[in-house]
C-alpha cells in the first residue's frame, strides 16, 4: 500500500485497515472527510476533486514520512479521492497504527492538517442554486478571502478510534492542532531572557553546508528560535551521509539538502523563516546573500568554500562561525569583524589542495564528531546574536573526540594577511539549484530568464507587482495539459509564495525542462 | 639536547601512529623539530601547509624552543 495514494473509485477503508495491522500496535487511529452539504453558506450538491496527480502524490507522501518520523508512529497512509463526489461520500481517509493511542491520534492529525495545508488539490463545488466554483487546496491560496473560504472546515469530522480507544467527533472548525512554542527554559538564563529571546527572533544567520556540522547548526538554530535562517547547499542527499546526518532519512536520497533541511525545520518550528539555496557557495553568489544576515556558519567540506565564507564575512564586516573535521578531530575558530581580530587566511594562508588533508570520505568519520563541533558552532552563534562576549581572545579550538582533549591555541592576525579576498570570479546560475532569490522583481527580470506568473487569474490584484510580468500561465492551465512552455527557455517561475512554483519546477525538471527556475518565497517576499 | 613533547592532529597523528611523544632532540627551531619528526614517521604534509603552536600559542617556524615546551604540529582539516 502506498502512503499517499488518489482513488477515482469509493475509499476501501477496510484494505486500508488491514494493511496497517501491526501486531505490536496497541492503537489505530482514522481520519475521514466526507463531502458536506453546505460550505460557508452555501448550499452544496456534489464536489469535484482534481489533483495535479505527480506533484501531490509526492507532497503527500513526504508529508505521510514527516507524521511517522515526528510522531513514532508504527504505520500511516492516506487515500484521497479524485473526480465527481455525492453529499456524504468520503472524500480522503487517514488510517494510523502505533504502539499507543496518543501518538496514532497526533499523527492522524497531522496528516490530514497537512494534507489540507500543502497538497496542491483543486476542489470544485456544485451548489444547490446551479452555480459553482473551485476552492484551492490552502497553501495555494493567497491570504484573505480565498483563504478564508478554504480554510473553513470543508469536512464533515469524524474520527474513529479503536481498541482500547473510541471518539466520534464534529469538529467544523477546529484549530490547528499546532502548539506554540515555548521557550521559557532558555529565557530562565540571566544571558538570555525576554530581551534575548526577541533578538534571537530578530536575527538572521546564513548556514554554508547542510551536511554532517549543518545539521545540527540547523536544527538548534531554529530550535532555539532564531527568526531568519538561510541554507547553502548544492549537494543531495547520499546514503552515505545519513550516519552523520540525522536530520535525513533513506527516502530522501538523491534530494536536495537545503530543500529537505528546510521543510522538516519549517514543520517543526513554523516561527523560523527558512531560505534554500540550494547551489555552492561562490564568490560570486556569496556577498548578496550574505548582506541579508547577521552572521554566517560555515559548515563546508572544502578549504575553496570555507576561504570564499572567510572572504565576504571580512568584506561584509559579518561574525563567521567556521568549523572542520577529522575522523576523531575537529576544530574552530570564529572570525569577529574587529580590527585585531584573526581571519581563517590569517592562520591558513592559502587554500590547500583538498586531496592533501582529506575529507570524510576518504578518512572516515563517526557521527557525533562533526555532532559536537556543529553544536559548538550553534553555540557560538547563539552568543553573536545574543550580544554575548564570543571569546575574549581570538583562538582556534582544537578537539580530539577520540582521547577526550580539547586545546585552545591563542591565535593573533597575521600580519602577512591583509584580510582582503583572494578568489574573485563571478559564476554562473548553477543548473543543479531549482530555486533563485532576487532582491527585487526588477533585479529578476533583469537576470536573463523569463518570468512566468503562474498564479490563477482570480489571485493577480489591479496593483500587483507582478504586473510587469509578461508571462501568465496559470498552474491549473498546466495541470489540465492546457499550458505548455518552449524546451529551450530559460524560466524564473513565479507564484505568491514559492511552494507552487517550486512543485512546477521539479515537475518541468523532470520532464527535461533544464533551465527552469522558481523564485524562493514568491511574490510574498517584495 | 633537551626534552619536548610533541603533539599530533589528524592525517599527522594517523602517520606517526601516535597522538602524542616526548623526544629529546637539539632542535632549536620549531622547522628543525619538524624536519626530524617528518623523517622519523614519513610525514607527507610539507611544513608550509602546517601551523605550529608551542605552549599553546601559534609560532613562527624559527622562533627558539626551550627545554618541556609543548610543540603541536597542526594540519589544516576541511571535513564537514
Amino acid at each position: 500500500m502506498r502512503a499517499f495514494a488518489f482513488s477515482t473509485t469509493p475509499i476501501d477503508t477496510a484494505a486500508g485497515r488491514a494493511a496497517l495491522a501491526d501486531p505490536a500496535c496497541g492503537g489505530y487511529a482514522t481520519f475521514e472527510g466526507w463531502v458536506r452539504n453546505h460550505n460557508e453558506g452555501r448550499a452544496v450538491l456534489r464536489l469535484e476533486y482534481e489533483a495535479f496527480a505527480a506533484l501531490a502524490e509526492r507532497e503527500g507522501e513526504r508529508i505521510v514520512d514527516e507524521a511517522i518520523a515526528r510522531f513514532g508512529v508504527a504505520r500511516a497512509a492516506c487515500i484521497h479521492r479524485v473526480g465527481d463526489l455525492a453529499l456524504g461520500e468520503m472524500a480522503v481517509w487517514v488510517g494510523v497504527s502505533a504502539r499507543h493511542r496518543a501518538e496514532a491520534f497526533a499523527a492522524c492529525r497531522y496528516i490530514i492538517d497537512e494534507v489540507k495545508h500543502r497538497v496542491p488539490i483543486w476542489k470544485k463545488e456544485h451548489y444547490v442554486d446551479g452555480a459553482s466554483g473551485w476552492v484551492n487546496c490552502e497553501r495555494c491560496a493567497l491570504p484573505g478571502e480565498h483563504a478564508a473560504t478554504a480554510t473553513a472546515g470543508q469536512f464533515h469530522d469524524h474520527n474513529h478510534g479503536q481498541d482500547q480507544e473510541h471518539r466520534h467527533a464534529h469538529a467544523q472548525h477546529a484549530p490547528p492542532a499546532t502548539a506554540a512554542a515555548d521557550y521559557s527554559r532558555q529565557i530562565a538564563l540571566p544571558e538570555v531572557g525576554e530581551a534575548g529571546q526577541q533578538r534571537l527572533h530578530d536575527g538572521a544567520v546564513l548556514v554554508i553546508g547542510a551536511g554532517g556540522l549543518g545539521v545540527p547548526v540547523l536544527q538548534y538554530l531554529a530550535a532555539a528560535g532564531v527568526g531568519r535562517i538561510g541554507i547553502v547547499d548544492g549537494d543531495v542527499i547520499e546514503a552515505s551521509n545519513l550516519h552523520r546526518q540525522p536530520l535525513y532519512g533513506v527516502g530522501d536520497v538523491g534530494k536536495f539538502k537545503a530543500a529537505v533541511a528546510a521543510a522538516r525545520l519549517r514543520a517543526a518550528h513554523p516561527t523560523t523563516s527558512l531560505a534554500v539555496h540550494a547551489e555552492r557557495a561562490t564568490a560570486g553568489n556569496l556577498n548578496d546573500w550574505l548582506a541579508r544576515y547577521d552572521a554566517v556558519v560555515e559548515c563546508s567540506d572544502n578549504f575553496a568554500t570555507k576561504f570564499v565564507v572567510n572572504d565576504a564575512a571580512v568584506s561584509l564586516g559579518k561574525p563567521a562561525v567556521f568549523a572542520s573535521v577529522y575522523q576523531y578531530e575537529g576544530q574552530l575558530q570564529v572570525y569577529l569583524p574587529r580590527a585585531d581580530w584573526p581571519c581563517l587566511r590569517c592562520l591558513w594562508s592559502e587554500a590547500p589542495r583538498d586531496g592533501l588533508v582529506g575529507n570524510c570520505a576518504q578518512a572516515g568519520v563517526l557521527g557525533p564528531v562533526p555532532a559536537t563541533l556543529g553544536a559548538m558552532q550553534a553555540m557560538q552563534a547563539l552568543k553573536i546574536l545574543l550580544g554575548l562576549t564570543v571569546e575574549s581572545v581570538p583562538a582556534l579550538h582544537v578537539f580530539d573526540l577520540l582521547g577526550m582533549h580539547w586545546r585552545t591555541i591563542r591565535s593573533a592576525r597575521n600580519p602577512g594577511c591583509d584580510h582582503s579576498p583572494r578568489i574573485l570570479q563571478a559564476t554562473m546560475i548553477d543548473p543543479t539549484t531549482l530555486e533563485l532569490e532576487f532582491p527585487t522583481l526588477a533585479a529578476a527580470r533583469a537576470s536573463g530568464l523569463t518570468l512566468v506568473d503562474i498564479r490563477e487569474a482570480w489571485e493577480r490584484a489591479t496593483d500587483d507587482p507582478a504586473e510587469q510580468i509578461e508571462w501568465h500561465l496559470p498552474l491549473s492551465a498546466f495541470m489540465q495539459g492546457a499550458a505548455a512552455l518552449p524546451q529551450d527557455g530559460r524560466y524564473l517561475l513565479v507564484c505568491a509564495h514559492g511552494v507552487r512554483s517550486l512543485a512546477l519546477t521539479e515537475h518541468l525538471r523532470s520532464l527535461g525542462y533544464a533551465d527552469v527556475y522558481s523564485l524562493t518565497g514568491g511574490l510574498a517576499v517584495y | 639536547m633537551k626534552t619536548i613533547t610533541l603533539q599530533y592532529f589528524a592525517v599527522l597523528r594517523e602517520q606517526a601512529g601516535c597522538s602524542e611523544e616526548r623526544v629529546t632532540t637539539s632542535a632549536s627551531t620549531p622547522a628543525e623539530l619538524y624536519a626530524e619528526a617528518r623523517a622519523r614517521h614519513g610525514f607527507t604534509l610539507p611544513p608550509a601547509l602546517l601551523r605550529v603552536a608551542v605552549n599553546e600559542e601559534f609560532r613562527d617556524w624559527s622562533s627558539p624552543l626551550a627545554a618541556n615546551d609543548r610543540v603541536v604540529f597542526i594540519p589544516p582539516v576541511a571535513g564537514g
